[in-house]
């Protein structure tokens, strides 16, 4: 294994494989289609001759003559009848609400124009999602709009009620399933209707579950409940596979946290941040985080943190750990030993008995009280996973004679679910109640449609005492009614006025008078009490720290942990984008890249890459050859008895023998972006012995070629060729090479050694400040042999009024996608399915480029937020032949979309690669129909119905197809900004333009701001010896500043 | 029309010029023109010659002739005084009106009464119909264009005769050189000769690609565009004659891009106490009503009014229009309230909506391509631009047009010449160079221009 830390590379055909690096070279990949096309005779021989053209030339003139002679139609204008006094039609008004899907939660902000909600914003009031949003929370505005959504009750909702009541009361065996509840006010109602029926029982679950922590917790401290975990604290993070900053439990919050001690100040003399390693069998997002990967299979995992605890005991039992992970381990444990009371540790893991080994770990290094405190225990995982599997059970013995399924999706998501979706066949009267049809509703006997959360009321309590509301922002769309009123009206519940306008918000009111109110006194009377709380959007209840007892005995967990086992194994994991495949019918998120493997629409097989006979990278089987080119093969696998086929995508960071696969795809009843979009790898999940699914699995056989291949790869990020091939002694040659290269180190830095990211160990970083320095004096040095009169626009523009720049922070950047996703809603950006992503037409302005270093079967990994860099210097606008894109003078790079003819001059000069070209008619706004393009082969393009339409920023817009664009700045953001404080006469301050990728990041990795701002936050930003700007020593003069990635690694533990 | 009525006022002056008397007489009529427009205008018609709410004033004095002059001046102060102790005229007046009470203007000195009367017999005797404005008239550029095509076809004129004489004398020339003369060329040959050809071809080109250029630049414009609107609404009597601030109704101007087309409910701030149109009676303010619930006989809103019968609606709304027709016969008054009602249903309807109730669909005038950004506000509040510079004279509009081409060059142009309003707006301080140009004079103004107004991206994106 060689170890290379300077080295950074994206994907494995970047690594030292001849053959490969030869390929990397050359400017095209070896298969150009159009040079294929154009080799075909007969394509050369046809020709358009003059005549023909002529009768075009006619017809166009003639055309344009009937056109112009169109009379223009007409446009109305149509005013309020009553307007309320709160709107001003074009400004937007801001409600504050909370995102809740599940367990999923964040406290936000909703923008709405004229009544229509159009983007989501986090709410920094919130003490659990500290102002953050989650790419799923951002693409949530997009759902309200889903034109697959229930439109109406199965019949009329008064016939609806009486059907379903009279059934209810005649039922023995009722069921209430439901995912994770939150709702203080919703499990009140609930329980209303389970006392009205008391052969009613509820049954929560969850797909991706806590099962394992809540049963642990219970039987180390009695106290089934998950605690606050508080990474900010902690010195040493230690993680055996929880994905704690994409999927597990909260993660904004854990981001929001864990990057407080990750931010290194590159002033202070021993720079200080925290150590963070992860024990894990996939790259996760966390993982990629990490200073420190340590492999272990899948089964291993309990071993894993058998062998951990038996480190820091000191006790030396032996272990059936792999040698490597088991040393690197100890070492782990001797380090953070002494760290007491600073260390955390948590598992991913949904056993018991390795939970209740994890606490009695951290209990040994006195992290409850400290790094764990159960004052503000988390509701945001309660599934018991035995409970649904004992309702499986119920149901097929027929016991079962009535179901209501809230919001769930059990015929999908859980490893039994053909046996589940067999036995609804035997209850009798089944009520489905969600806003989107899925494969349980498809089974179920009524619809009761519940609305969006964006139409409806509720409250939310994530942490304990910490309440969220939920607030409609528009009228409900459709027919909907909600879960919690219908439970209220089955129940003949005397709380609930039905002649109301509404009656659930009557209920959350009279419910939060009677029990919110009284925990708190800064308010007398009730209604400014709740005033107060729909304005800032949450509340925040005194809790105190409950005594903690460890009553558990370890060694009798102990000796449950399972040994690990033999062959091949498959790791599945929930993505940030798609959960459980309740988030399957989103495009937005469909086109998110998964941060990892960066691949979009659907789900892939990892397969491990190897560094073998010390030259070589190679991949399972020599699987994927082709994957640079697009094409990825497709193999045969099988677990639990079942094979399917699935496309195989090559994975760094996957240990021996062990494949990966994502969670919630495959899905067959659902929303028609979501359908039939990838393989369906529940099904291979298993259960441990006391019934919790267990997230691995050991496959039937190893996985088998098939022969086919998918030829639509949708990866977004492979690129690894640059420069032009020419020939030279009968070799091919890369022709940039070759002339920079003979004049020395290359007029431009050559492109062997790019300022494309740098990156550093915590003990090096004074190295690294001297290496930036160089670089950058350097590059400099190159750039003073300008002809570009830099100094005299800077004097003449920049030096007054704005001149705009960012800067981002590649510590505090983790992957998530949150701001791709707001960039996306913000600015009308496109989706383009599969086929166009395959083809690298994916519309993104904003992009996070994923770069791997350092060790090359186990790497790091830095990720980088790319957009527009608004060069002051700008290659792009040089080379416009009808001048679309221009310089402002406040330094911004103008995207004109009216004069833009779509030569792509422009993204062809651009060296960030960040100007997107509209191939297609992506957004239906042609005069013409026939050039858009078919998303997952729906028939109507995405976004032609005035329903998703309605998602659309009204300030920004929407282009047609041909023209070239990218990222703006959120320029219309900077306008509203500028007006803001001109319209109150007040100089601009901070604060009031915020870009939408700003607005989105929890951690604060990126800052946007004013540069003649000298007390400004991108001042602050900047003033620092670890910045540096891609690709300076192009001179292009970009504006937007990086900040080296530092990670604390230690070279013993790995 | 402006010149005509330009050479009158000359004429006028002309006239008037001789006694200095006569100068005092024109300021009394400014004066009286003031109080007429404050005080009368909005029940007597300003032409003096048509009747409004108010019979036309024209010839007033003339009327009064046999009274003694005390008498007009107190009917002004208070007609119903006056009615009260029996005078003839007053109460004949009285009754011809239906009863309709004049308001009383008892603040009113003598000397500001004969300045109205003063204004009323000016505007009846000299004014002529349609112009109304009594404002002085700005003189238009002259238009030298026609000049310029006499002088080029007198100089083409003149080259042909030369060109003429020149080929006679070539020719004379030749007959004394004795010299073979070429057939002479008719005019037939020279229209047929292949530079004559090419010049026409060249010509029509040129004239075809640039009428083509100018049509094609002028594509999806409407300057001038003036379509009917559901209501007939009238800037002229709002905006000129009552003087309602544009920011009144058009709330959006100063806050956001929208200047907002007023909300009917707006409407309804002055229409529930004024339920008669001055012009068109019920016909037109009924179309509110209708749209919103209210019923004006009890001058109350309708409850429940979107679920109610559209029959019992309709019931209402006859009946209103029935109380307030001014038609004498029975049938008359029947064939009133159907053409009115009907005229309501079909202009609060359209193809997309059927409902009379809700909105009010009017058309809109204004229509930027969605690719520019405008933002109202910016205008009105920061770069205090008076509504006129765009929309034109609306005060005088009785129905709305298109003032301005609302082209990028138009707006272009306007920005190159607009200053910034720099001083007081605290914003403008970041423009350190500017301000200490300004204060160096060595820069009089900074234009829009100048802070980057003519960049693509401050109005597209």
């Amino acid at each position: 294994m060689k170890n290379n830390n300077k080295e950074v590379w994206i994907g494995h055909n970047d690594i030292n494989s001849p053959e490969l690096q030869e390929i990397a070279k050359q400017e095209f990949a070896n298969t150009v289609p159009v040079v294929d096309s154009m080799a075909d005779e007969k394509v050369m021989e046809s020709s358009t001759n003059r005549r023909d053209f002529l009768k075009y030339l006619g017809f166009g003139l003639g055309a344009a003559t009937v056109a112009a002679s169109c009379e223009i139609p007409v446009k109305r204008a149509i005013p309020y009848v009553v307007k309320p006094d709160e709107i001003v039609p074009g400004v937007a008004s801001y409600y504050a609400s909370s995102f809740v899907r599940g367990g999923d939660f964040s406290s936000i902000l909703v923008k709405t124009r004229e009544g229509r909600p159009i983007k989501i914003e986090g709410n920094s009031l919130s003490p659990v999602s500290h102002g953050g949003t989650s790419a799923r929370a951002q693409a949530a505005v997009l759902d309200l709009y889903n034109v697959n959504r229930i439109s109406k009750p199965s019949m009329p909702w008064a016939e609806l009620d009486q059907e379903i009541m009279k059934a209810l009361a005649s039922s023995k065996n009722i069921r209430l399933v439901g995912n994770t509840n939150m709702s203080p006010t919703a499990k009140k109602a609930m329980g209303e209707f389970l006392a009205a029926y008391p052969a009613a029982k509820a049954v929560n679950y969850d797909a991706v579950s806590a099962s394992g922590i809540l049963e642990a917790n219970d039987a180390s401290f009695g106290m089934a409940t998950i605690p606050s975990y508080h990474f900010d604290k902690a010195d040493f993070i230690i993680s055996f596979g929880a994905d704690f900053l994409g999927t597990w439990i909260s993660s904004e919050e854990f981001q929001y946290g864990y990057v407080k001690n990750r931010k290194v100040d590159p002033k202070a003399e021993t720079p200080t941040m925290s150590h963070h390693t992860q024990i894990e069998s996939y790259m996760s997002l966390t993982g990629s985080n990490a200073d420190n990967r340590i492999m272990v299979r899948p089964s291993e995992q309990g071993s894993a943190i058998k062998a951990f605890y038996n480190a820091l005991k000191g006790s030396s039992m032996g272990s059936d750990l792999n040698e490597k992970a088991r040393t690197a381990l100890e070492k782990l444990a001797a380090k953070v030993k002494a760290a007491s009371g600073k260390v955390l540790v948590v598992s991913g893991s949904n056993n018991v008995a390795e939970q209740v080994v994890v606490n009695a770990i951290n209990e040994m290094l006195g992290s409850y009280g400290s790094t764990i405190t159960f004052d503000r225990a988390s509701n945001q995982r309660q599934g018991i996973d035995k409970n649904i599997l004992d309702l499986v059970a119920e149901m097929k013995s027929g016991k079962v004679d009535a179901m209501i399924v809230m919001d769930a999706n059990p015929a999908y998501d859980l490893p039994e679910a053909s046996d589940f979706a067999a036995a609804m066949s035997k209850v009798k009267t089944s009520v489905f109640m969600s806003s989107v049809p899925n494969e349980t509703g498809a089974l179920c006997n009524y619809t009761a449609p519940t609305p969006h959360f964006l139409e409806a009321w509720g409250d939310v309590e994530p942490k304990k005492g910490m309440f969220s509301i939920v607030q409609p922002t528009i009228s409900p769309l459709f027919d909907t009614r909600q879960g919690e009123e219908s439970l209220l009206v089955w129940a003949s519940s005397a709380n609930l006025d039905q002649t109301s306008d509404q009656p659930y918000y009557e209920y959350l009111k009279a419910n939060w008078e009677a029990s919110m109110f009284p925990m708190q006194n800064n308010f007398m009377s009730f209604q400014s009490f709740w005033d107060k709380t729909l304005h800032d959007g949450v509340f925040t209840a005194k809790a105190s720290e409950p005594a903690i007892n460890m009553v558990a005995d370890v060694n009798a967990y102990l000796n449950k942990i399972s040994k690990p086992g033999q062959g091949e194994e498959i790791v599945l994991f929930e993505t940030i984008a798609m959960g459980a495949g309740e988030y399957a019918d989103n495009p937005w998120l469909q086109e998110l890249p998964d941060p990892v493997s960066r691949t979009t629409w659907g789900n892939y097989f990892g397969i491990p890459v190897s560094w073998e006979g010390g030259n070589s990278m190679v991949t399972y089987k020599d699987l994927n050859q082709g994957e640079y080119k697009g094409n990825a093969d497709i193999v045969e696998v099988s677990a639990n008895g079942i094979a399917q086929n699935i496309t195989c995508i090559a994975s760094f960071g996957l240990a021996t023998d062990t494949f990966s696969a994502a969670l919630g795809a495959g899905r067959s009843v659902v929303g028609f972006a979501g359908k039939n979009v990838g393989t369906n790898s529940m099904s291979w999940l298993t259960r441990d012995k006391d019934g919790n699914v267990q997230y691995f699995n050991s496959l039937d056989a190893e996985p088998k070629k098939t022969d086919l291949v998918d030829t639509e790869f949708p990866c977004v990020q492979y690129h690894h060729t640059f420069g032009i091939t020419g020939q030279e002694d009968g070799k091919e040659i890369n022709v940039d090479e070759k002339t920079l290269m003979t004049i020395g180190e290359g007029f431009q830095g050559g492109l062997t050694d790019r300022s494309i990211i740098y990156q550093a160990n915590l003990s090096e970083v004074n190295d690294l400040k001297a290496k930036i320095a160089e670089k950058r004096d350097f590059a400099k040095h190159l750039n003073d042999a300008t002809l570009y009169p830099y100094e005299e626009y800077n004097e003449k523009y920049y030096s007054q009024g704005h001149h705009w720049g960012m800067a981002i922070d590649l510590n505090a950047c983790l992957g998530c996608g949150a701001c791709q996703v707001a960039c996306v809603a913000e600015n009308n950006v496109p989706v383009v399915g599969k086929e166009e992503v395959s083809r690298h037409h994916e519309m993104t302005w904003l992009r996070i480029d994923r770069y791997f270093f350092g060790d090359h079967e186990n790497p790091n990994t830095v990720y980088q937020p790319m957009m527009c860099q608004h060069c002051d210097n700008a290659p792009c606008e040089n080379v416009c032949p009808v001048g679309a894109t221009n310089h402002s003078s406040e330094g911004l790079n103008q995207m004109t979309y009216n004069r833009c003819i779509g030569t792509r001059y422009c993204a062809n000069n651009c060296p960030f690669k960040v100007r997107r070209l509209n191939w297609y008619d992506y957004t239906t706004a042609d005069l013409f129909g026939g050039n858009e393009v078919s998303v997952n082969g729906e028939e109507i393009p995405f976004g032609a119905d005035n329903l998703t339409r309605m998602v659309l920023n009204p300030d920004v817009t929407v282009r047609s197809r041909g023209v070239i664009e990218k990222c703006s700045f959120c320029v219309q953001r900077i306008q509203e900004g500028k007006l803001t404080a001109k319209k109150e006469g007040r100089a601009l301050r901070e604060g009031d333009v915020k870009p939408a990728c700003q607005t989105a990041c929890v951690t604060g990795a990126i800052t946007f701001g004013d540069f003649n701002n000298e007390d400004g936050a991108l001042a602050k930003a900047l003033d620092s010896e670890l910045n540096y700007l891609v690709l300076e020593e192009t001179n292009v003069q970009s504006s937007v500043h990086y900040s080296a990635k530092i990670v604390n690694r230690d070279e013993a533990i790995s | 029309m402006i010149q005509r009525s330009l050479i009158f006022r000359i004429l006028l002056l002309l006239v008037f010029l001789p006694g200095a008397t006569i100068m005092a007489q024109e300021a009394n009529i400014a004066e009286g023109t003031t109080l007429f427009k404050n005080n009368c205008a909005s029940c007597h018609n300003k032409n003096m010659k048509d009747d409004l709410t108010g019979p036309a004033l024209g010839g007033v004095e003339e009327r009064w002739a046999e009274y003694p002059q005390e008498d007009l001046y107190s009917w002004i102060r208070n007609s119903q005084k006056l009615i009260g102790e029996g005078h003839p005229r007053a109460t004949q007046l009285y009754n011809d009106w239906n009863k309709s009470v004049m308001n009383s203007f008892t603040q009113f000195t003598d000397e500001q009464i004969a300045n109205v009367l003063a204004y009323i017999d000016y505007q009846y005797n000299f004014v002529p119909e349609g112009d109304e404005t009594g404002g002085p008239v700005v003189a238009e550029e002259e238009d030298n264009s026609s000049l310029f095509l006499v002088i080029i076809i007198g100089l083409i004129g003149l080259v042909l005769v030369l060109m003429r004489v020149a080929s006679k004398l070539n020719v004379m020339v030749k007959v004394e050189d004795g010299e073979e003369l070429e057939p002479e060329r008719t005019l037939f040959d020279v229209l047929k000769s292949k530079s004559m050809i090419a010049t026409f071809v060249l010509i029509a080109v040129v004239a075809g690609g640039s009428m083509m250029a100018d049509k094609a630049i002028n594509l999806g414009r409407q300057q001038g565009y003036m379509p009917d609107q559901p209501i007939k609404f009238s800037h002229a009597t709002h905006a000129g004659l009552n003087q309602i601030d544009c920011n009144y109704c058009h709330d959006g101007a100063r806050r956001s891009k929208h200047s907002v087309i007023p909300a009917a409910n707006t409407c309804m701030n002055c229409h529930k106490a004024i339920k008669k149109g001055s012009t068109y009676g019920t016909a037109e303010l009924t179309k509110i009503f209708a749209s919103i619930g209210f019923d004006p006989k009890s001058g109350t809103y309708l409850e429940d009014y979107e679920n109610m019968d559209v029959g019992e609606i309709e019931l209402i709304f006859k009946a209103w229009i029935e109380s307030q027709s001014e038609e004498e016969t029975p049938e008359k008054k029947a064939a009133q309230v159907e053409e009115e009602w009907d005229a309501v249903v079909a202009s609060l309807t359209n193809d997309r909506k059927d409902d009379f109730r809700g909105p009010i669909e009017w058309i809109r005038i204004h229509n930027l391509p969605d690719h520019v950004y405008f933002n109202h506000a910016q205008h009105v509040k920061v770069g205090e631009v008076d509504c006129e510079s765009c929309h034109g004279k609306v005060e005088e509009m009785e129905v709305v047009e298109q003032y301005s081409p609302l082209s990028m060059g138009w707006c272009i142009n306007c920005h190159r010449k607009t200053e910034v309003q720099f001083d007081g707006n605290e914003y403008y301080k970041s423009y350190e160079n500017y301000h200490n140009q300004l204060s160096a004079g060595d820069r009089d103004k900074v234009t829009v221009e100048e802070i980057g107004g003519l960049e693509c991206q401050k109005c597209h994106y």
